[in-house]
């Protein structure tokens, strides 16, 4: 498992620096890869997504800013790589019209990886977040945003211990410097192609009557779409009701998240 | 040129007409085109709902509960139900009457209709909780299927409806009841309010009052034939039998209870901190999830940062992020006050 | 598939009453899973090295920003400020881009086009038709729209406008209506267009709506010099010399006032009629201040916010300004077919205190309102049959001199009454159709777009007619 060990190996490698990244704008044709950018508002997600593009896209100080799908590109160590920029959220569990552009993407959509931005001064309420899309996807990484302002709120956050809990890397960041961006794009290449494998943190429902209900559906899901990894996930999102899941369960179009290697063309008719 | 007197005479006139006519809700207009929707249909659909009601209850449907409750005469009732057993929805048995296997797919169709409605008028509207019911009786007869499911998506589909009642599935399926009456309980007994009865109005009107909701918990006190005194989220109350029967409830283990009574996030003063304990039931649908995703759960120290130039939106700082919220949605939120620790 | 559908309802079928088994508190239960492992892990990985996590200068600065005594008054101030730069800032480039663009760039393309032998109709529907009025609206829109963008982009990066919300909330929770309105209201005063897009971080779809059909009462930019120039000529006029710009400058503000109240009312009456209903959800997150990047905020809000909605009108004017050219080219029986028009409309236009020039110019200023005193002014020369003002048929133009102007109004029989009814028919009509159309594109409903299109215009058309009764009344 390959964790933050890039952020020390990297600076000093010339590789990997800043020179080899091609900042491609929105003029994709064609891509290697599929990025999604998942985070709570105002973490400076849209600020990650520029320092990646080199697009301009307004980041506003305010929550909630990016309210449609962004999309843009970059090139980096000879692959190409679409980023999409998901519009915040504190959660991934409710019925809005955010919250379901954001989930259907990232199960849907099959991004190879989907970058999940924090806060790094207040950690704990974006975990909330994180956690949710730890149980959708394995291909994940966390970027551990805003170190700046964390340093001034005089908190340190120990990246390491961060990325064995959550078992995906974690890679420290500052993007409105431009501190950490490097690091940033070795560790989405690592993770995009196969070379780190993530092993998620999955959560414990509390209660056993719950618990005991997801086991039950999930079961019968693993057993009806072998290979599916996140079977527990969309057992609960059958629990919850969601309609756009009991479509896909009811088509079988789950089936496909299994089968098919991201055949990223197909873009989701995200809450059509 | 006509004298300006007599025109704004005659604007006021217009005016005034087109007021009579559109005033929502109640404008001839709109009284007009619910006129037309065909009351016989609303006749079958309530007698219907009427027999499955009773059904579920475990009584039988007879001519005169059915023209109780859809307040029309014998003989009414008496066609209605021939008209119903001539397109094969009702079946005699005995002195009664029983739904047929369509009927009961019908019947079930429009409790679902009928319980989405008061759900919705629940959680997304601001309206009372006296006016669910009476509201959702008139909204249910003007839906088509693919609305009430429709309805049932926006509200991620729900499974009980604001009275603690299933929610029947969109294949006519609804889970056997369950639980036992409030009047039911021994003194010192704990339990959870799993329905309240919303009919006849003017009980569930006294229920409503007392500020009764599903998923509270009550501990019995007191019981006597006359009355019935109780602590529900740590207030008490006094209820006739009469009233309290209207009340279903499911016995919890003793120690599951949460006691005393709380103050809420309204309380606290600048700078001051408290400890989330629960949040209204009163708080329903999304405005509940959206606060808890928040980071508003039981276990959540807050404290309050600071009220805007006009007083209302209060801002606390939740779990690192500085959030506002409305002094009603603050007083939703059931606390307990934190001492500060020896900081500053 | 068939089979693979009966077969997986089955998984549904069980998921169904199992959610009746675990009851409705489940999410409630989930979400304190979440959040117990959350801060579990929290726990572990954060460390406080020193203690005092709070910054002075922030919270000192929220408790003055939101503070009962100094928090209007500042966020007044603070506005004022805004326009303030907005409207005399813009004065300057506006000028400029105007004596270049109409008044050198435009002879030059007419003579240009007459040693090239252009017909004069395909000379005066390109140039005088579109060339003039894509001119108008660069040389009116785009200044202040640059002024005021960035400006508002720059308190926006740096925490403010949330601030604002805060405060505002309170007034806009008594409508029924969502604090985060005062921003795009706010933001309406620039752009309705730009406006209606900023109702997007009101996330509940009914306060969206109130706030999305109540934005054409914020007084845009285009309509700003029509009321400065109306309040000039005819209310300053009224107060002696040296008072004479104040009154007309409190002419404007009253205006301005008026469509805020408007705002108000229509949100309450929405709010209790088609609109029913309590605010659903209300949360409201106010970030840390954070220093604002002047130099990136100037470049994004150009290309986002300023370009974006300057092509839109210009995209708009174009068809607009080849209309006026026909219709006041086009002759049938004598007369150009814009006088006809002006005829036929001037009896109802004169009953509700306007009049037929005004109506007929504010349809074909649908597009963009920047366009409306000129066309007003060569329509009135028009149809006076006045000789020696303007340059002819179809060619807006503007005076600069003020009593020129108000001798066009007079040739046109204008009143006081006119003026004022015109000042508030600006305000409240229907919206440009630039934002029309974004308003269809935000709520991709032609129910709504229509109801926030015709909303103000029969509001505005019920009181003018109004003033214009009592007035007669009482004059």
């Amino acid at each position: 498992m390959t964790t933050t060990s890039a952020s020390q190996s990297c600076a000093a490698c010339p590789a990997h620096n800043l020179s080899n990244l091609k900042k491609l704008g929105v003029n994709m044709t064609s891509w290697d890869y599929v990025i999604a950018l998942a985070g709570n508002p105002n973490t400076g997600k849209s600020t990650v997504f520029n320092a990646l593009t080199g697009l301009r896209q307004h980041t506003g100080n305010w929550p909630g800013k990016t309210v449609v799908r962004a999309e843009g590109g970059f090139q980096y160590g000879g692959s190409r790589y679409k980023i999409v920029d998901l519009p915040g959220t504190y959660s991934l569990l409710s019925t809005s019209t955010d919250e379901d552009i954001a989930r259907n993407f990232i199960l849907f959509g099959q991004p190879d990886v989907t970058v999940i931005v924090l806060d790094a001064s207040r950690l704990e309420r974006n975990l909330n977040l994180t956690l949710q899309v730890l149980e959708i996807t394995d291909r994940a990484l966390i970027c551990l945003n805003l170190m700046d302002e964390s340093r001034r709120h005089q908190l340190h956050v120990n990246e390491r211990a961060l990325a064995r809990e959550l078992g995906v890397p974690v890679v420290p960041t500052s993007a409105r410097h431009g501190e950490g961006i490097p690091e940033l794009l070795q560790a989405i290449y690592e993770v995009a192609s196969g070379q780190a494998v993530c092993k998620p943190h999955r959560i414990a429902a509390r209660s056993k009557e719950l618990q005991a209900a997801i086991q039950r559906i999930a079961t019968n899901v693993e057993a009806r779409f072998p290979g599916l990894t996140n079977a527990r996930w969309v057992a609960l999102r059958l629990l919850e009701g969601d309609p756009r899941i009991i479509e896909a369960v009811r088509t079988g179009e789950l089936a496909e998240l299994v089968t098919s290697k991201p055949e990223t063309e197909a873009m989701p008719k995200a809450a059509a | 040129m006509i004298s300006p007197f007599t025109s704004l005479l005659f604007a006021a006139a217009i005016g005034g007409v087109l007021l009579l006519f559109f005033w929502p809700d109640s404008g001839l207009f709109w009284k007009w085109k619910r006129g037309l929707a065909s009351t016989r249909r609303i006749l079958v659909e309530d007698a219907l709902k009427h027999l499955h009601d009773q059904e579920y209850h475990g009584y039988t449907t007879t001519l005169s509960s059915l023209s109780g409750a859809l307040t029309i005469n014998r003989d009414e009732a008496a066609k209605l139900m021939a008209r119903l057993q001539s397109i094969g929805l009702v079946k005699t048995i005995g002195d009664g009457f029983e739904l047929t296997p369509d009927g009961r797919k019908d019947a079930l169709r429009m409790v679902r209709i009928h319980r989405l409605w008061e759900k919705y008028l629940a959680d997304e509207t601001g309206v009372a909780a006296i006016e669910w019911h009476k509201r959702a009786e008139k909204l249910e007869h003007h839906m088509t299927r693919q609305e009430a499911e429709a309805l049932a998506v926006t509200m991620g589909n729900p499974t009980y409806d604001p009275h603690g009642d299933p929610i029947p599935t969109a294949s006519g399926k609804l889970p056997p009841r369950k639980g036992c009456q409030l009047t039911d309980l021994d003194v010192d007994e704990v339990a959870r309010i799993v329905h309240i009865e919303d009919e006849p109005a003017a009980i569930y009107a006294q229920l409503v009052a007392a500020g009764l909701n599903p998923g509270m918990q009550v501990r019995l006190l007191e019981k006597s034939p006359q009355r019935l005194q109780f602590i529900a989220n740590g207030e008490e109350i006094v209820l006739a039998p009469v009233v309290a029967a209207n009340v279903t409830v499911q016995r919890l283990p003793k120690e599951a209870e949460t006691n005393g009574s709380f103050a809420t996030l309204c309380a606290l003063g600048v700078g001051e901190k408290g400890e989330v304990v629960a949040i209204s039931p009163n708080c329903r649908g999304q405005q509940r999830r959206r606060i808890m995703d928040l980071g508003v759960i039981p276990g959540t120290v807050i404290s309050m940062e600071m009220t805007s130039a006009s007083g209302d939106p209060i801002a606390y700082n939740i779990r690192g992020a500085v959030i506002a919220l409305r002094k009603s949605q603050a007083d939703m939120i059931q606390i307990k006050r934190v001492e500060e620790a020896v900081e500053k | 598939m068939n089979e693979a559908a009966t077969v997986n309802s089955d998984i549904l079928e069980e998921a169904a009453s199992l959610r009746w088994e675990i009851g409705d508190n489940m999410h409630d239960s989930l979400i304190e899973s979440i959040y117990e492992d959350a801060a579990k892990i929290a726990d572990k990985v954060v460390t406080k090295i020193g203690e005092k996590p709070r910054f002075n200068w922030e919270t000192t600065l929220d408790k003055l920003l939101t503070s009962r005594i100094f928090g209007f008054p500042l966020m007044v101030v603070m506005l004022t400020l805004v326009f303030w730069i907005t409207i005399s800032g813009a004065n300057v480039p506006s000028g400029m881009l105007a004596s270049v663009l109409i008044d050198q760039f435009h002879p030059m393309l007419k003579s240009l086009a007459a040693t090239v032998g252009l017909p004069w109709w395909l000379d005066g529907l390109l140039i005088d038709g579109m060339y003039l009025a894509m001119a108008w609206v660069i040389s009116v829109m785009l200044p202040p729209m640059a002024i005021f963008f960035p400006l508002f982009t720059l308190l926006e990066d740096f925490g403010y406008l949330p601030r604002v919300a805060f405060n505002l909330d309170n007034m806009f929770r008594r409508v029924g209506a969502h604090g985060k309105q005062s921003l795009s209201m706010t933001m309406g005063f620039g752009c309705n267009a730009a406006g209606v897009i900023a109702t997007r971080v009101i996330d509940s779809p009914r306060e969206r709506l109130i706030a999305i059909i109540t934005n054409n009462f914020a007084l845009c930019n285009g309509r700003w010099p029509t009321q400065i120039l109306i309040a000039t000529v005819f209310i300053g006029a009224l107060a002696p010399a040296a008072l004479s710009g104040l009154v007309s400058a409190v002419a404007v503000v009253s205006i301005a006032l008026l469509g805020i109240f408007l705002t108000f009312l229509t949100s309450w009456a929405l709010s209790r009629t088609m609109l029913k209903g309590e605010v659903s959800s209300f949360s409201l997150e106010l970030p840390p201040y954070r220093p604002p990047r002047i130099l990136q905020t100037l470049y994004t809000s150009l290309i986002d916010r300023t370009i974006i909605v300057l092509w839109r009108a210009i995209v708009f004017a174009v068809p607009s300004g080849i209309a006026i050219w026909l219709l006041s080219n086009i002759q049938i029986s004598g007369n150009s077919l814009a006088e006809h028009i002006i005829n036929f409309m001037d009896t109802f236009g004169l009953f509700i205190g306007l009049n037929g020039v005004i109506l007929l110019a504010y349809i074909l200023a649908i597009p963009a309102n920047e366009i409306v005193i000129p066309t007003i002014l060569m329509l009135t020369v028009l149809s006076a049959k006045m000789a020696g003002v303007g340059d002819g048929a179809g060619v807006m133009f503007e005076l600069d001199d003020l009593s020129a102007t108000m001798t066009v109004f007079q040739a046109g029989g204008w009143t006081l009454l006119t003026a004022v009814n015109l000042m508030l028919f600006s305000l409240i009509h229907n919206p440009c159709s630039t934002t029309i159309y974004t308003i269809y594109k935000e709520t991709g409903s032609v129910k709504w777009t229509t109801l926030a299109s015709l909303l103000p215009v029969v509001m505005g058309l019920v009181i003018c007619f109004v003033v214009a009764q009592v007035w007669r009344l009482l004059f």
